[in-house]
C-alpha cells in the first residue's frame, strides 16, 4: 500500500515563540507540522555508505548510498559521486561542500549539533542559520555533542520540526540516540530512523552492546509503536507501508 | 469509553476502572497521555522531584529461584560468577561511604534466595550495619525473600519481619512482584512465591508500621490487561493497608538471561507505562523512574510523564547491569541535582520514608550537602 504525502496548510509559529511553549504543546505542534508535510507516517531505508577506503557499508543492493562530507576528499570528491552512484550527502551543518553537491544533484542531510546546557534561543539561531542556506537541504537529523539530557534532546527534535518548515525531513539516528530516545523523537516530529537496516541483528552485548543496527520488523516496530504507519523507502522514490 | 471520558474522571478524582487502563494503553496519542499524567503529577507534587542518597548491597547471587527474566542468580553456589558475601565484606561497603564522609541515609538490600545460609547471616547482616551508621534507614529483602525465609525456617512472615526489624529492617523494597498474572508467572517465575503470598508479605509488614514499595516487571510477554490488572491488585492492597509508598515501574532487560530473544520495552512503552501508572494508581503517592534500568535519558523524560522520583544515587547495582543496563553503577547527587533541573523540576532530596533531608539552596551542587532539620520536622509531623 501506499502513503501518499498530504499537503495542509501549517500554522508556522514564530520562532522567538518555540522556546515558551512546554514539552506537550511542541511535541504536539512538531507532530502536527511533519502530519501535515508527509502524512502521519514514519520511513526507513536500506541504505549503504561509501568509506573513505572507497569500500562501503551496508548491503550491496541498499536503496540508498551515503557518503558523509569528512570522506568526499578520499573518495575522489564531489564529481566521483555519481558515478560511485551516491545519493546523500551528509555533512555538518556547517558543511563547506553542502552547496555544491546540492548543484550537483545530491540531496543534502545535515547533521545539527545540539550540547547540554544550551538554552532554546541558541538553537533556534543555529537552525535560523540552516533555514536561510543557500541550496536546498533535503534533511536534517540533530546530533548530540556530549552528553544532552532526554528532554534536551526531544525538544530539540520539536524545535527542528518547527523552525525549518522548508526542511521535509527530519532523522533520528539510533547510533547516537539509541532506540529508545529514537523512537521518542516521533512523537517530536521526527519522520525517519537513520539506523544500519540489517536481515539478522547481533545481540546487543558486550562489545556490541550498543550497535545501532535494526532489522527491517523492529524499525517497523518502533515506527508503529510511536504511533506512527511505519514505511519503507525505495530507491525510486516510492514509499510502501509495511504491514507484517 | 474515550480518552476524553477518561481525562474528565481523572480530573473529577474518579477511580479509574480496568476498561479505563485498557484504553489508556491502547491510546495512539502519547502526547495527551502524558500531558494527563503530568496533570496528576503536578496536583499531587507540584515540579518537587526527589531523590535520595543510597548504597545498593547484593550480598548474594545465589538462588534456588530460575526466573527465566533474571541474568543476576546463580543457582549453584559452586557456579564461577557466584558470590556470597561474608558480613565483613557487606559492612565494608558501609564502612567505606562512612569513611569517604558520604552522607547516604539509605541502603537498599536484595539478594538472591540462598539455600544454604542461616537466618542468623540476615539478621546479623541488618545489625552490623546499624552498629557502623545507627541513623542508616535499612530497606532489605523483597517479599519474595521474606516469604523465602518463612518457608525455609518455619517461621511466620509476621515472625521472620518481627525478627528483622529487631536487628534494623525498616522498610521493605517492592522487587519480586513481577506481573501477577498467574499466567505469565507460570512462564517466567514458577518457583517462587506467587501474587497473593507476595501480596501477602506486604500485607503483613503494612499492619505492623512498615512502609514498602512495590513493582512491575513490563517489557517481556505480558499484555497490557495483565500489566493493568497487577497496577490494580497493588491499588485495592494500597486501599486496604496505604503502607505503599513508590510504585516503580521496571523495564525488561534481555541480555544474559533466558528471555534474551524478547526484544524488551521501547521507550515509547516506557513513557506510555508510566503515564498510565500515575493515572490508575491515584492512591500510591510516588511513582519512581529508576534510571538503572530505564537509562538516565528516558527517566528524565518520564519525570514529565508521571514520575516524581528517580531513586538515588544507587552505587554498586548489580541485578540490572548483569542483565545489560548500560547505565552508570553511581550517579553523583550534583549530577541527580542538574538532571532533574534540566527537565524544569525542582529536586528536593528525601530519605527512604520521603522526609525533606535538603531542598532549595542546600541542594546548591557546589555547596555540601547539609541536612534540614526543621524542615524535616515539618514533614515527618
Amino acid at each position: 500500500m501506499s502513503v501518499e504525502a498530504r499537503s495542509l496548510p501549517m500554522p508556522e509559529p514564530a520562532p522567538e515563540s518555540l522556546a515558551t511553549l512546554d514539552l506537550f504543546a511542541l511535541g504536539r505542534q512538531a507532530s502536527a507540522a511533519r502530519d501535515g508535510q508527509l502524512g502521519r507516517r514514519g520511513t526507513f531505508i536500506r541504505a549503504r555508505q561509501l568509506l573513505a577506503s572507497g569500500g562501503w557499508r551496508g548491503p550491496r543492493d541498499a536503496a540508498e548510498s551515503t557518503v558523509e562530507e569528512a570522506d568526499l576528499a578520499a573518495v575522489g570528491g564531489l564529481p566521483a559521486l555519481r558515478a560511485a552512484g551516491i545519493d546523500l550527502l551528509v555533512a555538518p551543518a556547517d558543511s563547506v561542500q553542502a552547496r555544491a553537491a546540492s548543484q550537483a544533484g545530491l540531496r543534502i542531510l545535515l547533521r545539527v549539533p545540539y550540547r547540554l546546557g544550551e538554552d532554546d534561543r541558541e538553537r533556534l539561531d543555529r537552525l535560523a542559520a540552516i533555514d536561510q542556506a543557500a541550496y536546498d537541504v533535503w534533511g536534517v537529523m540533530p546530533a548530540p555533542v556530549g552528553e544532552p539530557y532526554g528532554l534536551d534532546t526531544l525538544r530539540f527534535f520539536a524545535l527542528c520540526r518547527l523552525a525549518l518548515p522548508r526542511v521535509p525531513h527530519l532523522l533520528a539516528d539510533v547510533g547516537t540516540l539509541g532506540p529508545r530516545l529514537a523512537q521518542m523523537a516521533f512523537g517530536f516530529g521526527a519522520d525517519e530512523i537513520f539506523a544500519p537496516i540489517v536481515a539478522e541483528r547481533a545481540l546487543r552485548l558486550g562489545a556490541n552492546a550498543h550497535n545501532p543496527s535494526l532489522t527491517r520488523k523492529e524499525a517497523a516496530t518502533l515506527i508503529r509503536g510511536a504511533g506512527l504507519a511505519p514505511c519503507e523507502r525505495f530507491a525510486d522514490g516510492t514509499i510502501e507501508e509495511v504491514t507484517a | 469509553m474515550s480518552f476524553a471520558q477518561i481525562r474528565d474522571k481523572v480530573r473529577a478524582a474518579e477511580t479509574l476502572s480496568f476498561e479505563d487502563g485498557v484504553a489508556l494503553y491502547q491510546h495512539p496519542n502519547l502526547m495527551e497521555l502524558g500531558a494527563l499524567a503530568n496533570e496528576v503529577r503536578e496536583r499531587m507534587h507540584g515540579d518537587r522531584t526527589y531523590f535520595n542518597r543510597n548504597l545498593h548491597i547484593n550480598a548474594t547471587n545465589v538462588c534456588e529461584a530460575s526466573c527465566r527474566f533474571c541474568s543476576f542468580a546463580r543457582l549453584q553456589p559452586g557456579d564461577p560468577a557466584a558470590y556470597t558475601m561474608t558480613l565483613e565484606e557487606a559492612w565494608g561497603k558501609l564502612r567505606a561511604r562512612v569513611a569517604a564522609a558520604d552522607p547516604i541515609t539509605e541502603i537498599h538490600i536484595v539478594n538472591g534466595l540462598h539455600p544454604g545460609l542461616a537466618f542468623d547471616y540476615y539478621t546479623e547482616l541488618l545489625a552490623g550495619l546499624k552498629r557502623i551508621q545507627p541513623s542508616i534507614h535499612l530497606k532489605a529483602f523483597t517479599a519474595v525473600e521474606i516469604f523465602y525465609f518463612a518457608k525455609k525456617f518455619g517461621m511466620s512472615i509476621e515472625a521472620v519481619l518481627q525478627a528483622l526489624r529487631a536487628a534494623g529492617l525498616d522498610s521493605l523494597p517492592g522487587g519480586g512482584a513481577e506481573i501477577f498474572a498467574p499466567r505469565v508467572r507460570k512462564k517466567i517465575c514458577d518457583d517462587k512465591s506467587d501474587a497473593d503470598e507476595w501480596l501477602e508479605v506486604h500485607r503483613v509488614a503494612h499492619r505492623m508500621g512498615l512502609r514498602s514499595n512495590c513493582t512491575m516487571l513490563y517489557g517481556h510477554i505480558e499484555t497490557a490487561e495483565e500489566r493493568v490488572d497487577h497496577m490494580l491488585r497493588l491499588r485495592a492492597l494500597q486501599d486496604e493497608t496505604g503502607g505503599f509508598q513508590t510504585f516503580i515501574p521496571l523495564a525488561f532487560h534481555p541480555d544474559n538471561n533466558a528471555l534474551m530473544k524478547l526484544p524488551g520495552p521501547t521507550g515509547v512503552e516506557d513513557l506510555r507505562t508510566y503515564a498510565v501508572a500515575r493515572l490508575l494508581l491515584h492512591n500510591i503517592p510516588h511513582l519512581k523512574a529508576y534510571w538503572i534500568m530505564l537509562g538516565i535519558k528516558t527517566a528524565q523524560t518520564a519525570l514529565w510523564f508521571g514520575a516524581d522520583d528517580l531513586d538515588g544515587t544507587v552505587q554498586e547495582e548489580r541485578i540490572y547491569h548483569m542483565a545489560g543496563a548500560a547505565t552508570p553503577q553511581v550517579m553523583h547527587p550534583t549530577e541527580i541535582i542538574r538532571l532533574i533541573q534540566n527537565a524544569g523540576r525542582t529536586p528536593v532530596e528525601r530519605d527512604t520514608l520521603y522526609n525533606v533531608v535538603a531542598e532549595g539552596a542546600a541542594l546548591i551542587p557546589d555547596k555540601p550537602f547539609r541536612r534540614d532539620v526543621r524542615r524535616s520536622l515539618e514533614v515527618v509531623s
